[in-house]
C-alpha cells in the first residue's frame, strides 16, 4: 500500500515526476520552512518541492566546510546536496528568515549554488495584527517577484485552484491521522512518515490521488498495529522514517507527531470566508499555522502540542532535537514541564539529522517504555 | 656552508642535511625531554652519519613545537612555511599538501615557488588525527600496521558518523561487541573513512587543487591513504619518508639564506 | 531559580576596576584623554545601575544591539546584560562560576557562552534583578529565545522586540510599530512617560555620533593607522551603552582629535606598521592584553572591523524620532552579520578591504556562535578573490579552555610569516 510513496522517497530528488516535469520544460521551485506559501508557487504553474537533506545520516564534508560543524546537520545536509549538484534541476529557491541555520543556508546557497530565482521572505515572530500585515506584504512581494521572473500574472482563479488542491491534501492527511487515534491503528508512525515525505516531494494532485487510494485501501484493511504505549514524537525536522520505526520496534505506537515535516506542515487549511482576499487568506493561514519554536510566545506552540496529546491519547512524548537546533532546544525545558503537568513524561533524544536510531536510542526508548508501563500499574 | 633543517616535534626530531644538488640525507630520533640537548644530539648524529662535524660551517633552520626551546640555530621558521617548502621540493607540481600528524591535521595551499598561500588546521579534537587512530587500534586490539593491511579489499564498512572522537569510540566498541561482530576489516575501513572525512572537510574549507601531496606520520598508513584517494577521487603524492617534509623545508630555507649571504 | 535581592550583585567590581584603570591612565604621560573619558563614562554607567534600586529608579535589562536611546528618553536606567556580565566576569575572574550557574539552569552547552553566562549571572545574583526584561531577535536565535527564561528567573515582566530580517518599507513600518508597542509597555510598567522632545534630541545626537564614528574610521585608513588594535572595543561599547548621550559625543570628538593629530604627523598605533588587518567578529576577551602585545610585537594593526565599526549609510532625522530609531537599527555595523548576505553586502566587505588597504584578515571563529562561523568560508573566499589571505582562529569569546595564548601566538606567527613571504 505504501510502495508508491516509498518509490518517490527512495528516488528523490530524481523522482519520475520531477524528471518528467523538467523534460516537459516545466519549472520546479524548492522551498524551505513551513512559512513559505506553497500555493503561490503552485498557482504560478511551477512544481513546489520541499528542500530536504540526505535521506540518511551521512558524512557532511562539504556542508561542514561551508556552514561549519557547529551548525545543525539539517542545514549542512541540505547545503551539501545543493553544492554537489543534486538540486541543480531547481529553477528557484524560496526560503524564510526562520532560524539561523536556514538563514545561513540561504546566504551560502545564493552565493555558491546560484539557483536562477532566489527569494527570502521575512517572517515575523509574532501573531499581532501588525505581524500579519507584514507577513501579508511579504507574501505579496514574493508573488510579484515570481510573476516578474516568470513573466506571468497570478489570477484569482489559479490561486483558488491551488488553495483547493492544497486544502484537499491537508484534509486527506487529517483523515490519515484520524486513523491513528484508534486503540490499534491501521497505520504506523513510520508508514505515516513515508506518506508525509512524499507529500512535499511530488505534485500535489498526484499525491492526493495516491493518498485517496491509500485511505480507501486502509478502510478495507483489517491489519492493525498494537503497542504497549501511545507516543508522540516532537522536535526538529525529521524525514527518516527509520528513526520512528526504531522507536516503534521497541514495542510502542507512534500515534502522532509534531514536526516540521508532519503536523506543523499540514495542520491548518486556508480558510476562505469571503471577508478577505485569497492572498490574505493564504498569508493568514501560514502565519497562524501550527507554530515553529521560533515564534513568540512559546505558549502558542505548547498549547497546540497539549491539544494533540489529548486528541491522540498520548502516554508519553519523545522529543528528538537535532544537535545545535537552538529554537527547539530552548523550548524543551518549558515544554517538558507543561507535559508533565498533564501527566505525560518526556524522553529527550539528542540526534543528528537523518539518524536511523542507534543502539543507544533503542536502549533509552526501552527504558522509557518500561517507565511508562510501571506508571500505568 | 652546509644547509640543515631540524623539525623538533613532540614525539620525534627530524634532521635533514641538504646537498647543493638537491639531494638530502635525514635522521629521525625520539625527542628527549630536554629539547636543547636532544636537538643538539640529533644534529650531531646526523652530521656524524654524513661524515661531517658540527661547526661554524653549518646553517641551521629550526621548526616544530620544540623549536622555541632551542638556541643554537641560526633561524626559526613556523612549521607551515617549512612544510610548504619541503613539499614543493619533493613534488614541484603539488599545490595542496595534507599533513596528518599525531595531534593535528593541517592542509596547506602551496604555490609554485614553495610559498604558502593559505592553510587551515584542526587541533581542537582528536577526530582527524594520529592520536585517534592509535586509540582505535587499541580498541581493535591490534597494532596500527596490522590495521592498515586489513583495510584493503574490505567492503565499504559501517558508517562511523560521530563528529566527536569520544562518541566514535563508543560506536566502534558497539561494532566489536555486536552479535555477530562486524568483520574487523569493515570496522577498520569505517574508522579510516571517518578520519578521511574529517580530513576532507578540512580540505574543502580551503579548496582542493591538484596535485595533492600527503605528508606527516599518518601518510605511512597506506590503507588510509588509499581510502583518502578514493573519497577525493584523486590520486595523491606521498614521499618515501613523509615525516621529514618540514625538516626538509627548513633545510631549503637554510640554503636560501646561505645563498643570500645572511649568515654570520 | 529566582534572582533574589538578598544576594549582593557584583556591579561594584566594574566600578572598582574603572577606578584603577583611570588612575593608571592619569599616571601615564602619553595616555589618551579619550581613554580617561571612556573609563569615567563606564564608571558612571555602572554607578547609576548600582544605585538605581536605592534611588527608586526603574531598571530595564536588555540584550545586545538594542535601541537603548528609547530608555534614556524615558529616564529608565538601562542594563546591557551581556556587557555587564562580561565585564564582571573579566574583573572578578569568576567566569567559571557564572558559566556553571548557567549550566545548572539546564541550558544546553550548545547555547553560546555569552547567553549561558548572562542567564547564570541573573540566576546567581551576580546581576541585579531588573524591573523589566527587554529582548530582541538580534542577532541570533539564542537571543530571540532567551527572554522567556530570563523573565522567569527574574520574576519580572518583559517585552520581545521583533526586528524584521530585511529592510523594505513594510518592515520598517512593522519595526516602528514594535517600538511603539514597547514604549507603551514601558510606560505602563514604569509609570514614566516617553519624553518625545528628549528622544528627538537624542536622535540628533546619535546622528552626530554616527558621523563621528565614520570620521574616526576614515582616519584609520591612514598609513600608518593611528588607532591601536583593541581600540575598537571602546567604539562599540560607546554605541551599546551610550547612544545619543552627550558624554559619548565628548569622547568621540576627543578621540577624533587625537587620531587626527597622529595622522597629521604620521604617527601609527604601532611603531613599525608591517601588516594591516581586517578583523571579523570578536577576539577572546581574556586575551585582549595579549593580542595588543602581539600587535605591537609584529607591527600588525587591526584597521577595520566590518561587523563592529563599519557603519551603514544614511542620516537620521530628529523630526521623525521613532522612524529614526528604527532606521538606525539597520545602520549599525552588526547588521552586516544579520544578513541577507547578498551581492551588495559582500561587495561592501570587499570594498572595505580595498579602502583600508588590508594585507590580511583574521576571523575569530567563536565556537559557540553558529551564525558567525557559517560566514567564515564565504568571507575567506571573497577576500581570497582579491588576493587577501584570511586566518581562521578557533576560539571562544569568554571560555579560556577553548584556546590558549600559546596556540594563538603560534597561528598568528604562521600567518604573519605567510604575509611576509608574499
Amino acid at each position: 500500500m505504501f510502495d508508491r510513496f516509498r518509490e518517490v522517497n527512495s528516488t528523490f530528488p530524481r523522482t519520475v515526476q520531477i524528471l518528467e516535469h523538467k523534460r516537459q520544460g516545466k519549472l520546479v521551485f524548492g522551498w524551505l520552512c513551513t512559512y513559505v506559501p506553497e500555493e503561490i508557487i503552485h498557482a504560478a504553474g511551477a512544481l513546489p518541492i520541499r528542500i530536504t537533506g540526505h535521506r540518511e545520516e551521512t558524512e557532511l564534508e562539504d556542508g561542514s566546510a561551508y556552514l561549519h560543524v557547529n551548525n545543525c546537520s539539517f542545514s549542512r545536509s541540505c547545503l551539501q546536496m545543493g553544492l554537489r549538484g543534486e538540486y541543480d534541476f531547481l529553477d528557484g529557491v524560496v526560503g524564510g528568515s526562520t532560524c539561523d541555520g536556514a538563514r545561513r543556508l540561504f546566504d551560502l546557497w545564493r552565493h555558491y549554488v546560484k539557483t536562477p530565482f532566489h527569494h527570502v521572505l521575512t517572517i515575523p515572530r509574532k501573531y499581532t495584527p501588525e505581524a500579519h500585515a507584514l507577513y501579508y506584504h511579504q507574501v505579496v512581494r514574493f508573488k510579484e517577484h515570481l510573476e516578474q521572473f516568470l513573466g506571468i500574472q497570478l489570477t484569482d482563479e489559479k490561486l483558488h485552484q491551488s488553495i483547493d488542491t492544497f486544502n484537499k491534501a491537508r484534509a486527506l492527511l487529517k483523515s490519515l491521522y484520524e486513523l491513528r487515534k484508534s486503540d490499534n491503528p491501521k497505520i504506523t508512525g513510520a508508514e505515516t512518515m513515508e506518506v508525509l515525505n512524499a507529500s512535499f516531494h511530488m505534485p500535489k494532485e498526484l499525491f492526493n490521488e495516491y493518498l485517496k487510494d491509500l485511505l480507501h485501501d486502509l478502510s478495507g484493511s483489517v491489519n492493525t498495529h498494537k503497542g504497549q504505549a501511545r507516543l508522540m514524537v516532537t522536535g526538529s525536522v525529521l524525514t527518516n522514517p527509520e528513526l520512528i520505526k526504531c522507536i516503534e520496534d521497541q514495542g510502542a505506537l507512534v500515534v502522532t507527531d509534531e514536526l516540521c515535516t508532519s503536523t506543523r506542515y499540514w495542520s491548518d487549511p486556508v480558510v476562505l470566508d469571503g471577508e478577505v482576499t485569497l492572498l490574505q487568506a493564504i498569508s493568514r493561514r501560514y502565519l497562524n499555522n501550527f507554530p515553529c519554536a521560533r515564534m513568540f510566545p512559546s505558549d502558542e506552540r505548547f498549547n497546540r502540542i497539549l491539544g494533540l496529546a489529548r486528541d491522540f491519547r498520548v502516554d508519553g512524548v519523545i522529543s528528538q532535537i537535532i544537535r545545535y537546533c537552538v529554537p527547539y532546544a530552548h523550548d524543551l525545558p518549558l515544554l517538558t514541564e507543561r507535559l508533565k503537568a498533564q501527566g505525560i513524561p518526556t524522553l529527550a533524544l539528542d540526534v543528528e539529522y537523518g539518524t536511523s536510531g542507534s543502539g543507544q536510542i533503542q536502549t533509552r526508548v526501552q527504558a522509557f517504555l518500561e517507565m511508562l508501563e510501571a506508571k500505568k500499574r | 656552508m652546509k644547509a640543515l633543517g631540524i623539525d623538533i616535534g613532540s614525539l620525534t626530531t627530524k634532521v635533514v642535511i641538504l646537498d647543493n644538488d638537491g639531494t638530502f640525507s635525514f635522521n629521525i630520533t625520539p625527542s628527549g625531554d630536554e629539547a636543547e640537548l636532544s636537538a643538539k644530539a640529533a644534529v650531531e648524529e646526523s652530521l656524524d652519519r654524513a661524515g661531517l662535524r658540527f661547526g661554524n660551517d653549518s646553517y641551521l633552520v629550526s621548526t616544530g613545537i620544540g623549536a622555541k626551546f632551542v638556541s643554537f640555530t641560526q633561524q626559526q621558521k613556523t612549521i607551515t612555511t617549512c612544510l610548504a617548502r619541503g613539499v614543493n621540493h619533493l613534488f614541484p607540481s603539488a599545490r595542496t599538501a595534507i599533513d596528518v600528524g599525531a595531534e593535528s591535521a593541517t592542509v596547506l595551499k602551496v604555490n609554485e615557488r614553495g610559498r604558502i598561500s593559505d592553510w587551515v588546521n584542526h587541533d581542537k579534537c582528536a577526530a582527524g588525527t594520529g592520536v585517534f587512530l592509535q586509540q582505535m587500534a587499541k580498541l581493535m586490539m591490534m597494532p596500527l600496521e596490522e590495521m592498515s593491511k586489513l583495510s584493503f579489499d574490505a567492503n565499504p564498512g559501517p558508517d562511523i558518523t560521530s563528529t566527536c572522537a569520544v562518541f566514535a569510540e563508543s560506536e566502534v566498541i558497539s561494532h566489536v561487541h555486536r552479535d555477530p561482530p562486524t568483520p574487523k576489516e569493515e570496522i577498520v575501513t569505517g574508522i579510516y573513512r571517518s578520519v578521511v572525512s574529517r580530513i576532507l572537510t578540512l580540505c574543502k574549507r580551503i579548496g582542493i587543487e591538484k596535485e595533492v601531496a600527503v605528508v606527516g606520520g599518518v601518510a605511512l598508513n597506506s590503507g588510509l591513504v588509499s581510502i583518502l584517494e578514493k573519497e577525493m577521487g584523486l590520486g595523491v603524492l606521498v614521499p618515501d619518508t613523509p615525516q621529514i617534509a618540514a625538516a626538509l623545508g627548513a633545510a631549503i630555507i637554510a640554503r636560501e639564506n646561505i645563498a643570500k649571504g645572511s649568515y654570520r | 531559580m529566582i534572582n533574589s535581592e538578598v544576594k549582593k550583585n557584583k556591579i561594584d567590581s566594574i566600578i572598582r576596576a574603572c577606578g584603577i584603570l583611570l588612575r593608571m591612565n592619569k599616571a601615564r604621560p602619553d595616555a589618551r584623554k579619550s581613554e580617561r573619558l571612556y573609563y569615567q563614562m563606564l564608571s558612571n554607567y555602572f554607578t547609576r545601575l548600582l544605585n538605581a534600586r536605592d534611588e527608586g529608579k526603574f531598571v530595564a535589562a536588555h540584550t545586545v544591539f538594542f535601541p537603548t536611546e528609547i530608555l534614556y528618553a524615558m529616564d529608565i536606567v538601562p542594563m546591557h546584560t551581556e556587557t555587564t556580565t562580561w565585564m564582571i566576569s573579566l574583573f572578578t575572574g569568576e567566569c567559571d562560576d557564572i558559566l556553571s550557574a548557567g549550566k545548572e539552569l539546564g541550558l544546553a552547552s550548545e547555547i553560546c557562552t555569552p547567553h549561558r553566562g548572562l542567564a547564570g549571572a541573573f540566576a546567581s545574583g551576580v546581576l541585579p534583578r531588573p524591573d523589566v526584561m527587554l529582548w530582541s531577535n538580534l542577532i541570533c536565535d539564542n537571543t530571540a529565545k532567551s527572554g522567556e527564561l530570563l523573565m522567569e528567573i527574574n520574576h519580572c515582566p518583559g517585552f520581545f522586540l521583533d526586528h524584521p530580517f530585511q529592510h523594505s518599507e513594510d518592515e520598517m513600518q512593522y519595526l516602528v510599530g514594535e517600538l511603539d508597542d514597547m514604549i507603551h509597555f514601558l510606560e505602563e510598567q514604569s509609570g514614566q512617560k516617553m519624553d518625545w522632545d528628549r528622544l528627538a534630541e537624542t536622535v540628533a545626537l546619535i546622528d552626530r555620533q554616527i558621523e563621528l564614528f565614520r570620521e574616526i574610521c576614515d582616519l584609520r585608513k591612514a598609513t600608518p593607522s593611528p588607532f591601536h588594535s583593541q581600540g575598537f572595543l571602546e567604539l562599540l561599547t560607546i554605541d551599546y551603552l551610550f547612544p545619543g548621550q552627550p558624554e559619548a559625543i565628548d569622547y568621540l570628538e576627543t578621540l577624533r582629535q587625537e587620531l587626527a593629530e597622529k595622522v597629521s604627523v604620521g604617527q601609527g598605533a604601532v611603531s613599525d606598521e608591517r601588516f594591516r588587518l581586517m578583523s571579523f567578529f570578536i577576539p577572546p576577551m581574556y586575551l585582549m592584553g595579549f593580542l595588543e602585545r602581539i600587535s605591537q610585537e609584529f607591527g600588525a594593526v587591526s584597521v577595520t572591523e566590518p561587523f563592529f565599526t563599519y557603519w551603514g549609510e544614511g542620516r537620521l532625522d530628529p523630526g521623525r524620532p521613532l522612524e529614526s530609531v528604527a532606521e538606525k537599527s539597520y545602520m549599525i555595523p552588526e547588521m552586516r552579520m544579520y544578513g541577507p548576505l547578498d551581492d551588495r553586502a559582500l561587495k561592501s566587505i570587499v570594498g572595505c578591504a580595498e579602502q583600508y588597504k588590508i594585507d590580511g584578515a583574521v576571523y575569530y571563529a567563536d565556537i559557540g556562535c553558529r551564525h558567525s562561523c557559517a560566514m567564515v568560508k564565504l568571507f575567506k573566499d571573497i577576500l581570497n578573490d582579491i588576493d587577501v589571505p584570511v586566518l581562521t582562529l578557533d576560539c571562544d569569546v569568554v571560555d579560556p579552555t577553548i584556546t590558549s595564548e600559546e596556540e594563538m601566538r603560534e597561528k598568528l606567527e604562521r600567518f604573519f610569516e605567510l604575509l611576509e613571504e608574499r
